[in-house]
């Protein structure tokens, strides 16, 4: 009784400390970088007319503002991030137990929305637009499409 | 009438212990597969009270690098205005079985000189919310 116990006791050791080691056969896997920004959500930015306190009040500070020729740039990101992944080699660590390797198929993507105002040297909008392409990162598992 | 007989005891005895031990061992190798939660930074996280101490029109250079310490990024513009650029980011990572999901948010703070080199404007948002761990790459 005491060396089955034991037997168990040990493989559930093993267990434990392979969980450091082991990957999942499938993984999907998402990163964002701050929060999304709609239309609606910037409706009420009119150039020549709404200044640079007023966006801040609403939309908070920008994340990025840059110097050009035609005034000071503003801009707003929301970056998103997908990977997904699958190892086909991944099941036979149990029929090879000291070779794994891996087969590994998967792909993703990253892009921004990017929400843009260009102020004047008085700080009122000179315009503004918005970059949307959030949508286009996508789990992908067929990495080899064009 | 049939019975069950002690051997077909022992046999269904033995075929349930080896299903039991066979499920027990599915469920730690994917429980093996692990979870984790991450938390992270970069930067110093600006403190709401020492941007009240910067004033429009009094404060300079120095007193804004004294109170908020020396900016990450400075811009130059064309006419003379300079910017100091402050990021603070804050990270929170969830992983559960096979499915992570790594959320980042940044507070910045953007102070405006004049070409005096003296505070124009202050540009500080108010304080996001605080994010929050996920797993759940889907929504």
């Amino acid at each position: 009784m005491i060396r089955k116990l034991q037997t168990c006791f040990w493989i559930i050791a093993w267990l434990m400390l392979l969980s450091g080691c082991l990957r999942g056969p499938v993984a999907w896997q998402r990163v964002t970088l701050n929060q999304p920004l709609s239309a609606q959500d910037v409706s009420f930015v009119v150039n020549g007319k709404t200044s640079l306190p007023e966006i801040v009040e609403k939309l908070g500070a920008p994340n990025q503002m840059l110097s050009s020729n035609g005034g000071i740039v503003a801009r707003y990101q929301f970056t998103d991030g997908k990977y997904f992944r699958v190892d086909f080699g991944w099941g036979l660590r149990f029929i090879i137990p000291f070779y794994s390797p891996d087969l590994v198929l998967g792909g993703g993507g990253m892009s921004a929305d990017v929400f843009q105002v260009t102020y004047n040297d008085h700080w009122v909008v000179q315009d503004h637009g918005f970059a949307f392409h959030s949508q286009s990162s996508e789990f992908r598992l067929w990495p080899f499409k064009d | 009438m049939n019975s069950i007989s002690s051997d077909d005891g022992e046999v269904l005895s033995t075929r349930f212990r080896g299903s039991a031990l066979t499920t027990w061992l599915v469920l730690m190798i994917l429980l093996g597969s692990g979870c984790a939660f991450v938390r992270g930074n970069y930067g110093e996280d600006l403190n709401q009270g020492d941007i009240s101490t910067i004033k429009k029109g009094v404060s300079n250079r120095a007193e804004v690098a004294s109170v908020l310490g020396a900016p990450d990024r400075i811009i130059t513009e064309p006419n003379g205005h300079d910017i100091f650029h402050y990021y603070h980011y804050d990270v929170k990572s969830g992983y559960v079985l096979i499915f992570s999901r790594t959320n980042i948010k940044s507070d910045d703070i953007f102070v405006i000189f004049n070409s005096a080199g003296v505070v124009e404007d202050v540009i500080a948002g108010k304080k996001k919310p605080p994010l929050e761990f996920q797993f759940w790459p889907f929504d």
